[in-house]
Protein backbone atom coordinates (compact mmCIF):
# COMPACT_ATOMS: atom_id res chain seq x y z
CA UNK A 1 0.00 0.00 0.00
CA UNK A 2 0.85 3.27 -0.88
CA UNK A 3 2.47 5.25 1.98
CA UNK A 4 0.86 8.51 1.06
CA UNK A 5 -2.50 6.70 1.15
CA UNK A 6 -2.15 4.92 4.16
CA UNK A 7 -1.55 8.20 5.58
CA UNK A 8 -4.25 9.58 4.94
CA UNK A 9 -6.57 7.11 5.63
CA UNK A 10 -4.72 7.14 9.76
CA UNK A 11 -4.97 10.62 9.76
CA UNK A 12 -8.55 10.31 8.70
CA UNK A 13 -9.70 7.31 10.82
CA UNK A 14 -7.15 7.42 13.24
CA UNK A 15 -3.57 5.34 14.04
CA UNK A 16 -5.68 3.26 16.65
CA UNK A 17 -7.22 1.79 13.92
CA UNK A 18 -5.75 -1.65 11.99
CA UNK A 19 -5.90 -0.57 8.35
CA UNK A 20 -5.19 -3.13 5.90
CA UNK A 21 -5.50 -3.34 2.08
CA UNK A 22 -8.79 -5.53 2.94
CA UNK A 23 -10.29 -3.29 5.50
CA UNK A 24 -13.54 -1.80 4.40
CA UNK A 25 -13.82 1.58 4.69
CA UNK A 26 -17.12 1.75 5.99
CA UNK A 27 -17.65 -1.47 8.19
CA UNK A 28 -14.20 -1.77 9.16
CA UNK A 29 -12.98 1.83 9.59
CA UNK A 30 -16.26 3.34 10.40
CA UNK A 31 -16.41 5.80 7.78
CA UNK A 32 -19.28 7.05 5.41
CA UNK A 33 -20.03 7.86 2.08
CA UNK A 34 -18.83 11.47 3.01
CA UNK A 35 -16.35 10.35 4.87
CA UNK A 36 -14.95 7.93 1.96
CA UNK A 37 -14.99 11.43 -0.58
CA UNK A 38 -12.67 13.17 1.68
CA UNK A 39 -10.29 10.98 1.64
CA UNK A 40 -9.97 10.90 -2.03
CA UNK A 41 -9.85 14.99 -1.90
CA UNK A 42 -7.01 14.55 0.51
CA UNK A 43 -5.10 11.46 -1.37
CA UNK A 44 -5.55 13.98 -4.54
CA UNK A 45 -4.34 17.18 -2.34
CA UNK A 46 -0.95 15.20 -1.23
CA UNK A 47 0.00 13.42 -4.36
CA UNK A 48 -1.48 15.97 -7.21
CA UNK A 49 -3.37 14.13 -8.55
CA UNK A 50 -6.72 14.42 -10.04
CA UNK A 51 -8.82 11.59 -10.21
CA UNK A 52 -12.25 11.52 -11.87
CA UNK A 53 -14.69 11.37 -9.59
CA UNK A 54 -16.87 8.60 -11.94
CA UNK A 55 -13.68 6.14 -10.89
CA UNK A 56 -13.86 6.39 -7.19
CA UNK A 57 -17.76 5.73 -7.20
CA UNK A 58 -18.60 2.40 -5.23
CA UNK A 59 -14.68 2.41 -4.01
CA UNK A 60 -15.41 0.59 -0.58
CA UNK A 61 -12.36 -1.49 0.33
CA UNK A 62 -8.74 0.08 0.44
CA UNK A 63 -7.87 -2.61 -1.74
CA UNK A 64 -9.72 -0.46 -4.22
CA UNK A 65 -8.87 2.74 -3.54
CA UNK A 66 -5.34 1.89 -3.53
CA UNK A 67 -5.81 0.65 -7.09
CA UNK A 68 -7.61 3.55 -8.32
CA UNK A 69 -5.02 6.22 -7.24
CA UNK A 70 -2.19 3.31 -8.33
CA UNK A 71 -3.53 3.98 -12.05
CA UNK A 72 -3.52 8.04 -11.87
CA UNK A 73 0.28 8.23 -10.16
CA UNK A 74 2.80 8.73 -12.77
CA UNK A 75 0.17 9.27 -15.79
CA UNK A 76 -1.62 12.71 -14.56
CA UNK B 1 -114.82 76.35 64.58
CA UNK B 2 -114.69 72.79 65.20
CA UNK B 3 -115.69 72.14 60.76
CA UNK B 4 -113.25 73.87 59.79
CA UNK B 5 -110.45 71.79 62.09
CA UNK B 6 -111.70 68.96 61.53
CA UNK B 7 -111.88 69.93 57.73
CA UNK B 8 -108.14 71.05 58.26
CA UNK B 9 -107.82 67.49 60.06
CA UNK B 10 -109.99 65.68 57.14
CA UNK B 11 -107.48 66.84 54.12
CA UNK B 12 -104.21 66.31 56.68
CA UNK B 13 -104.93 63.11 56.84
CA UNK B 14 -106.12 62.88 52.99
CA UNK B 15 -102.68 64.00 52.22
CA UNK B 16 -100.89 61.64 54.33
CA UNK B 17 -102.49 58.75 53.06
CA UNK B 18 -101.86 60.27 49.17
CA UNK B 19 -98.28 60.95 50.50
CA UNK B 20 -98.19 56.99 51.95
CA UNK B 21 -99.59 55.74 48.74
CA UNK B 22 -97.23 57.87 46.20
CA UNK B 23 -94.42 57.16 48.80
CA UNK B 24 -95.13 53.20 48.42
CA UNK B 25 -95.44 53.68 44.47
CA UNK B 26 -92.22 54.99 43.95
CA UNK B 27 -90.32 52.39 46.45
CA UNK B 28 -92.18 49.86 44.30
CA UNK B 29 -90.86 51.83 41.55
CA UNK B 30 -87.70 51.67 42.61
CA UNK B 31 -87.52 48.52 43.79
CA UNK B 32 -88.29 47.35 40.12
CA UNK B 33 -85.47 49.30 39.32
CA UNK B 34 -83.27 47.90 41.18
CA UNK B 35 -84.50 44.14 40.70
CA UNK B 36 -83.78 44.77 36.86
CA UNK B 37 -80.23 46.41 37.45
CA UNK B 38 -79.54 43.63 39.67
CA UNK B 39 -80.68 40.74 37.14
CA UNK B 40 -78.72 42.68 34.80
CA UNK B 41 -75.75 42.37 36.89
CA UNK B 42 -76.34 38.95 38.00
CA UNK B 43 -76.59 38.02 33.85
CA UNK B 44 -72.88 40.73 33.29
CA UNK B 45 -71.91 38.21 36.49
CA UNK B 46 -72.56 35.12 34.71
CA UNK B 47 -71.20 35.84 31.47
CA UNK B 48 -67.85 37.13 33.53
CA UNK B 49 -67.80 33.51 35.09
CA UNK B 50 -68.05 32.23 31.59
CA UNK B 51 -65.67 34.28 30.42
CA UNK B 52 -63.33 33.12 33.26
CA UNK B 53 -63.55 29.67 32.29
CA UNK B 54 -63.36 30.25 28.75
CA UNK B 55 -59.84 32.01 29.22
CA UNK B 56 -58.96 29.32 31.89
CA UNK B 57 -59.77 26.86 29.09
CA UNK B 58 -57.62 28.63 26.57
CA UNK B 59 -54.71 28.90 29.17
CA UNK B 60 -55.02 25.55 29.09
CA UNK B 61 -54.92 24.44 25.87
CA UNK B 62 -51.99 26.81 25.05
CA UNK B 63 -49.78 25.27 27.94
CA UNK B 64 -50.50 21.80 26.03
CA UNK B 65 -49.90 23.20 22.85
CA UNK B 66 -46.44 24.79 24.61
CA UNK B 67 -45.50 21.53 26.03
CA UNK B 68 -46.03 20.13 22.73
CA UNK B 69 -44.21 22.57 20.66
CA UNK B 70 -41.20 21.91 23.10
CA UNK B 71 -41.31 18.27 23.08
CA UNK B 72 -40.78 19.32 18.97
CA UNK B 73 -38.83 21.97 19.51
CA UNK B 74 -36.16 19.10 21.74
CA UNK B 75 -36.71 16.55 19.01
CA UNK B 76 -35.75 19.22 15.92
CA UNK B 77 -33.13 19.91 17.82
CA UNK B 78 -31.43 16.29 18.61
CA UNK B 79 -32.27 15.96 15.14
CA UNK B 80 -30.09 19.19 14.24
CA UNK B 81 -27.11 18.02 16.11
CA UNK B 82 -27.27 14.56 14.92
CA UNK B 83 -27.26 16.73 11.30
CA UNK B 84 -24.46 18.93 12.09
CA UNK B 85 -22.85 15.73 13.32
CA UNK B 86 -23.05 14.49 9.97
CA UNK B 87 -22.15 17.53 7.79
CA UNK B 88 -19.39 18.38 10.32
CA UNK B 89 -17.98 15.23 11.24
CA UNK B 90 -14.75 16.05 12.78
CA UNK B 91 -12.01 13.36 11.78
CA UNK B 92 -9.65 11.74 14.01
CA UNK B 93 -7.23 14.55 13.22
CA UNK B 94 -9.52 16.65 14.65
CA UNK B 95 -10.13 18.35 10.99
CA UNK B 96 -14.09 19.50 10.65
CA UNK B 97 -15.28 18.32 7.38
CA UNK B 98 -17.07 20.78 5.68
CA UNK B 99 -19.86 19.22 3.09
CA UNK B 100 -19.98 22.75 0.99
CA UNK B 101 -16.62 22.45 0.22
CA UNK B 102 -16.43 18.72 -0.45
CA UNK B 103 -19.70 19.21 -2.96
CA UNK B 104 -17.02 22.04 -4.58
CA UNK B 105 -14.52 19.76 -5.26
CA UNK B 106 -16.48 16.55 -5.92
CA UNK B 107 -20.27 17.47 -6.79
CA UNK B 108 -20.79 14.32 -9.11
CA UNK B 109 -20.01 12.28 -5.96
CA UNK B 110 -22.03 14.65 -2.88
CA UNK B 111 -24.98 14.27 -5.74
CA UNK B 112 -24.87 10.88 -5.92
CA UNK B 113 -24.49 10.15 -2.08
CA UNK B 114 -27.14 12.68 -1.64
CA UNK B 115 -29.61 11.15 -3.88
CA UNK B 116 -29.13 7.47 -2.28
CA UNK B 117 -30.06 9.30 0.91
CA UNK B 118 -32.69 10.65 -0.46
CA UNK B 119 -34.04 6.90 -1.71
CA UNK B 120 -33.23 6.07 2.04
CA UNK B 121 -35.49 8.96 3.56
CA UNK B 122 -38.38 8.11 1.30
CA UNK B 123 -37.83 4.18 2.75
CA UNK B 124 -37.77 6.04 6.04
CA UNK B 125 -41.36 7.73 5.64
CA UNK B 126 -42.66 4.72 4.18
CA UNK B 127 -41.96 2.27 7.17
CA UNK B 128 -42.99 5.14 9.80
CA UNK B 129 -46.27 4.40 8.21
CA UNK B 130 -46.21 1.01 8.62
CA UNK B 131 -44.32 -0.45 5.44
CA UNK B 132 -42.74 -3.97 6.69
CA UNK B 133 -38.93 -4.59 7.03
CA UNK B 134 -37.56 -6.01 4.26
CA UNK B 135 -35.12 -8.95 4.62
CA UNK B 136 -32.47 -7.13 3.63
CA UNK B 137 -33.28 -4.56 6.43
CA UNK B 138 -33.47 -7.02 8.60
CA UNK B 139 -30.30 -8.62 8.23
CA UNK B 140 -28.22 -5.49 8.05
CA UNK B 141 -25.71 -5.74 10.61
CA UNK B 142 -23.19 -3.78 8.54
CA UNK B 143 -22.45 0.03 8.18
CA UNK B 144 -22.46 -0.07 4.67
CA UNK B 145 -25.83 -2.20 4.56
CA UNK B 146 -27.95 0.02 6.76
CA UNK B 147 -30.49 3.24 5.92
CA UNK B 148 -28.27 6.14 7.53
CA UNK B 149 -31.20 8.22 7.53
CA UNK B 150 -33.22 5.81 10.44
CA UNK B 151 -31.05 2.89 10.90
CA UNK B 152 -33.43 2.84 14.38
CA UNK B 153 -36.50 2.11 13.03
CA UNK B 154 -34.98 0.56 9.17
CA UNK B 155 -32.33 -1.57 11.09
CA UNK B 156 -33.56 -3.22 14.22
CA UNK B 157 -30.47 -5.76 13.82
CA UNK B 158 -27.66 -3.33 13.56
CA UNK B 159 -25.53 -2.30 16.02
CA UNK B 160 -23.55 0.80 15.88
CA UNK B 161 -20.05 -0.26 16.31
Amino acid sequence: MRIEVLEVLESHFGKNKDITAKSHLMDDLGGDEFDIVDVFVQIESKLGISIPEEETFDIMTVSALCEVVERHVGSD
Amino acid sequence: MLGQIKLVLFFLFLSSIGGAIWYVQHLQAENEILTLNNEKLNGAVEQQQALIQQQLRDIESKTAINQLLDENNAKLTADLNLANEKFNKVNASGDRRDIGNLALSKPKSIEKIERKRQTQRARCFEIAQGSPLTEEELNATKKSQINAECTNIANPNYTPY
